[in-house]
């Protein structure tokens, strides 16, 4: 098949960037959409020009590490699929695909495609795990945790950190990605202790960070590749102002 | 312990405020709607409601209510201007192509219906409280009296009411504010429970569902007292 | 030189216990007067960091990704074991070491394996307290379930998300101390070099992915965690960015590298579909349980599966191995597919494929109980091919997915250079000649989490290190040929993409240094990777600078090294005259084609140390004893 693609192309963090519009032919419907763009990349390469930069890695849907907006939907237009996982067979020829980065302002555009998540890394550094030191741990079987609860946290716990969410939500709101944390570790019996003072912690790193709020319009859940449910923000809302009339913190 | 200057100016906070003000809203309008129900009871019944609500506890209630209401009025606009701004500053450059998914219009257009809204609510308040408007059918005007059935003779809001909506653009106003309504509450209602941290699996079905049913009964109840009149239903 | 594998003396049970017991200790106050780096932040790197940070080490952690979460131990999907005996079902860490050397066909060092069994109940114990959701039982208990090459269940689990849950619970460790300020963490900074000076490790250099800018890094010591390097076949389960790169600037600063030609292929891939392919992508085994494999009898036949009569189709693993059938272990089943695919009878596109069917299993045992086994599996090829494995048989086919080998470590993981250690994949200690389902996972822990904390210290605590600085001539001597390495692949402006040799180079590694090797194709590889190395250094074609982000320059350098270590890898399984686990050479087989050891001769660790580009490389041998373990050969008949 034939496509046309219109990608966002920017040299620079600090470089105007602008939709490029490219023609690629013969595409197999067997590709997936990341092979498309790497076969695009070898020609523009041997054509002397500069290929588009993009993040991927394990191509397994399972990194986090790829992401982009294909069509005005995060990773594409297929549910619970990851744009490295996302085949060429879901086009037909002559599609046109609008290829852009995730926007928002907490989540810079590095180069095209690519942007830095450092925002998801400093909010888990406040308070997104159990202190414990190495060595420190009883037996794995002393505490039992209900499979009703070990299977919750292991919903939550399947976030990939890949930014979907932040890109789908209209306010650029990290709130899934946080409650999803939030929520993995507010489980558990492991993650009470610091139960209140996590909430609160990674709450207002979000907030510094610069990501909007959330209006509940479940655009985030609904682009999420591991199908994480916003159930999880509520319990976060709950945890948080209990947190803060509870003065815990 | 973190400030509580800093907890109050965070986003959930905020959204928390809006969440709170704006159920508070939603139960002072069904007490309002089935206040203005009462005109389809007739005369007396509204007028001695009215007058009541004027006179009860010495005069004091009503200020006591309308000030809570100003409150929450404010509370619930500044925060949403609030993080509306931060959403807005939060995605500087906006996507050349967006499909969405799981949002609506009422979801997309709750600044626009609520912003909408306020500037209805001041006009509603010069019509039928500050009579600025329409002020020839205030019930100011002298002759505006009924006497109810124990001999108290009180202001004739129903005939205020009466007289204002048999004006077409009036009625048809009012209508739309009211579409506007049900739309904001359309998704507020259930919001608001996701925002206040319900998570009961029991409730919070049921909540998605009531909401929009909810806003439908307040949108259509409220919208029912001005087409009755305008359709000479109720004279 | 003679290799010094540092291996505690004593009844093996005691070993590990006596050398932690005999291990000088650096007090508290003083652990902050030491630095260390840390290169990776997958299971054994971000375990590792953080244990370090938490005892009082000051931190320094690099990785190539743009979060410590990315590494590639996140795609594990398995298990990881541990000799928790749960089950009551007759497991111990003697059992674990048992299976743990028998499966490494005997080429691991006993006293490693025996420590990796012992800590291996620790790591669970440690990753419940972190919060890894592990599955449980309804009573509230750790679930478990077995896996190849055992006969207890001893395979912990987070639901197919095994490596991802553990390695998020290493990266919020690590998080913690980043927060801390104790850990200083490196995003997108890829290592160009080891620093050496006065013959111990005491710096790296990396190149900023950003910015490009190149400088060093100095401390007391470095750690390397940087994975396998299966991507040198270009096609393999391992995630694009794989590389050798960090291991091999290693190993051409004296760091020797072992056993590299010992490489795990995994049976059930899904195959290629075209020549654009970047990687392929791994299916559990369990598939086998339920699936048959068969082919065409007939040469090219490209009859759809559904009319090929049974009486034209070759079971052929049910026909050589009735025992076992479908369910031979991983390399037997791998190099079965390869002989009838090499014989003309694969399926599906370039006839590189094998049908595994599960119509039987459906016919027998209802579509629902299929969907219930292997649903998501299932949905996973079907969005991968475009067919449904409930009507059309699955295609699969083996691929690299694993590397025993990696850079020679002593008993305290300590490479021949002192001050370099090395973990995880990237180090050759706990697997031999072939690794079982759901041990990379725990060897990767045990490295960082419960070894390399204690033997660090006992380097530390031994003295001699002096301070050096950024500005010593070692280091700015290898930032400065780090430059011009990179301005070199600049100027060429050639014809041909780094993807192009890349491509080109896991051919002839795969053809010739695959599954199965011998001395004819081994020697051809010898002077065709030269070739091609040449024919990269003039006419390869990288655009844009070394100043910005550039994504063909960060792939041409890692290939410029899997150009050089190819080589070694097929110097290494030439000098190997035998077959064991993940190594095969065809001259040496049984008369039923089985692997045939030679423990007379070639039960040693190679290890290889670098000699300049081209030069042969100069082979030394750890002899490897089994006191413990009586060497015995596998059967799967």
């Amino acid at each position: 098949m034939n496509l046309r693609l219109h990608i966002w192309r920017q040299s620079g963090p600090d470089a105007q960037g602008m939709l490029k519009t490219y023609d690629v032919q013969n595409v197999s419907e067997h590709m997936s959409f990341l092979e498309m763009l790497d076969v695009l990349n070898e020609d523009l390469l041997t054509k002397g020009e500069v290929p588009v930069a993009f993040d991927h890695d394990c191509r397994e849907g399972i990194c986090g590490t790829c992401g982009m907006v294909i069509n005005g939907r995060p990773h594409g237009p297929l549910t619970r699929t990851t744009a490295c996982q996302l085949h060429m067979r879901t086009f037909k020829d002559g599609d046109e695909i609008y290829i852009e980065p995730w926007r928002a302002r907490a989540f810079p555009v590095m180069r095209d495609l690519i942007v830095d998540r450092g925002s998801f890394d400093r909010i888990i550094q406040k308070g997104g795990f159990v202190s414990v030191n190495t060595g420190n741990a009883q037996d794995g079987n002393a505490i039992p945790i209900s499979k009703k609860d070990a299977d919750r946290a292991m919903d939550a716990a399947a976030c990939i950190g890949c930014g979907a969410c932040v890109a789908a939500c209209p306010n650029s709101s990290a709130m899934l990605f946080t409650s999803a944390k939030i929520g993995h570790l507010g489980s558990l019996p492991q993650g009470q202790t610091e139960r209140s003072t996590r909430a609160m912690n990674m709450v207002l790193q979000m907030d510094a960070e610069g990501f909007g709020a959330c209006t509940n319009h479940y655009e985030c859940e609904a682009a999420c590749p591991k199908g994480i449910s916003a159930e999880f923000i509520a319990q976060m809302n709950k945890d948080f102002v209990a947190s803060a009339f509870g003065g815990r913190d | 312990m973190k400030a509580f200057g800093e907890i109050w100016r965070s986003n959930i906070f905020q959204k928390w405020l809006m969440a709170l003000t704006g159920l508070l809203l939603v139960g002072f309008l069904l007490g309002h709607l089935s206040g203005n129900l009462l005109v389809f009871l007739g005369k007396e019944d509204i007028n001695s409601y009215a007058h009541g609500l004027h006179t009860m506890g010495h005069g004091m209630v009503i200020w006591i209510v309308r000030l809570g209401l100003l409150s929450m009025f404010v509370l619930h606009v500044v925060a949403a201007i609030t993080l509306s701004r931060r959403n807005r500053a939060a995605r500087p450059t906006s996507y050349a192509k967006v499909t969405p998914r799981r949002s609506t219009i009422a979801s997309r257009s709750m600044l626009y219906s609520g912003l909408l809204l306020l500037t209805y609510v001041l006009y509603h308040l010069a019509h039928f409280t500050w009579g600025v408007v329409h002020a020839e059918n205030y019930v100011g005007q002298p002759g505006w009296q009924y006497t109810l059935a124990d001999g108290t003779v009180v202001a004739d809001v129903y005939r205020m009411v009466v007289a204002s909506f048999q004006i077409p653009l009036v009625a048809v106003l009012y209508v739309l504010a009211m579409v506007m309504v049900g739309l904001h509450l359309n998704h507020a209602i259930a919001s608001a429970f996701q925002t206040m941290g319900v998570t009961n699996k029991r409730i919070v079905p049921a909540i998605r569902s009531i909401g929009p049913l909810l806003s439908f009964i307040i949108a259509a109840g409220f919208s029912a007292v001005p087409l009755a009149i305008l359709a000479g239903v109720v004279k | 030189m003679a290799l010094n594998s540092n291996i505690p003396d004593g009844p093996i049970q005691q070993r590990w216990d006596k050398h932690r017991a005999e291990l000088k200790l650096v007090n508290p106050a003083n652990k902050r007067k030491y630095s260390v780096i840390v290169v990776g932040t997958g299971l054994a790197g971000a375990s590792a960091a953080a244990t370090m940070a938490e005892l009082g080490y000051n931190v320094s952690a690099f990785t190539y990704h743009d979060s410590a979460r990315r590494a590639h131990s996140i795609a594990a999907q398995g298990g990881i074991n541990a000799a928790k005996n749960y089950q009551n079902d007759g497991d111990s860490v003697w059992r674990l070491f048992y299976d743990t050397v028998k499966g490494g066909d005997f080429r691991a060092r006993e006293s490693n394996v025996y420590r990796l069994a012992q800590v291996s109940t620790s790591i669970i114990d440690q990753c419940v307290a972190q919060g890894v959701p592990f599955a449980r039982e309804y009573g509230g208990y750790l679930s478990n379930r077995s896996f190849g090459g055992a006969q207890v269940s001893r395979t912990f689990y987070a639901r197919g998300q095994t490596g991802q849950q553990l390695l998020i619970g290493a990266y919020q460790a690590l998080q913690r101390q980043v927060g801390l300020g104790k850990v200083k963490l490196h995003n997108k900074q890829e290592m160009m070099d080891l620093i050496v000076v006065d013959g111990r490790a005491r710096g790296i250099v990396t190149r900023d992915m950003v910015t490009g800018k190149v400088q060093s890094h100095m401390a007391d010591a470095v750690v390397l965690a940087t994975g396998g390097y299966g991507n040198v076949f270009y096609l393999s389960t391992n995630a694009m960015a794989c590389n050798v790169t960090a291991t091999y600037r290693a190993h051409k600063r004296g760091a020797f590298f072992a056993n590299p030609c010992y490489t795990q292929i995994h049976p059930t891939c899904i195959p290629q579909s075209g020549d654009y392919q970047s990687k392929l992508t791994l299916m559990s085994e369990s598939l086998r349980n339920d699936g048959r494999i068969w082919v065409p009898k007939q040469k090219g036949d490209t009859r759809s599966p559904d009319q090929i009569p049974e009486a034209e189709r070759d079971y052929y693993l049910e026909r050589k191995y009735p025992s076992f059938g479908n369910l031979s272990p991983r390399d037997i089943a791998s190099r079965a597919a390869k002989e009838v695919c090499d014989e003309g009878r694969g399926v599906g596109p370039g006839g590189l494929g094998v049908y595994l069917d599960f119509s039987d299993a459906i016919r027998r045992l209802g579509e629902k109980t299929i969907a219930d086994r292997y649903g998501n599996l299932f949905e996973m090829y079907e969005r991968i091919t475009g067919e449904n494995p409930y009507k059309v048989p699955m295609r699969i086919y083996p691929a690299v997915h694993y590397t025993m080998g990696g850079l020679w470590v002593d008993y305290n993981l300590m490479s021949n250079v002192p001050g370099l250690f090395v973990l995880g994949e990237a180090n050759f200690s706990d697997h031999g000649a072939n690794r079982l389902g759901a041990s990379a996972l725990m060897q990767g822990l045990a490295d960082g989490y419960f070894v390399i904390p204690y033997t660090i210290g006992g380097y530390f605590a031994n003295g001699g290190l002096q301070a050096v600085g950024n500005d010593s001539q070692e280091a700015r001597t290898a930032v400065q040929e780090a430059e011009q390495k990179i301005a070199a692949l600049l100027a060429l402006n050639g014809k041909r993409s780094p993807t192009s040799f890349h491509r080109e180079l896991g051919k002839i590694m795969w053809d010739k240094c695959g599954m199965a090797r011998n001395e004819q194709g081994l020697k051809e590889a010898l002077t065709r990777i030269p070739e091609l190395r040449e024919e990269f250094w003039q006419n390869v074609k990288i655009p844009g600078s070394g100043a910005e982000l550039n994504q063909s320059l960060e792939l041409g350098l890692r290939v410029a090294d899997f150009l050089e270590f190819a080589e070694l890898m097929c110097y290494d399984a030439l000098q190997r005259n035998e077959s064991c686990g993940g190594h095969f050479r065809e001259e040496y087989q049984t008369e039923d084609g089985e692997a045939q050891r030679n423990d007379d001769d070639y039960c040693y660790a190679a290890a290889w140390e670098y000699n300049g580009v081209g030069a042969t490389p100069t082979l030394h041998k750890e002899e490897l004893s089994f006191e413990n373990v009586k060497l015995a050969t596998r059967s799967y008949k």
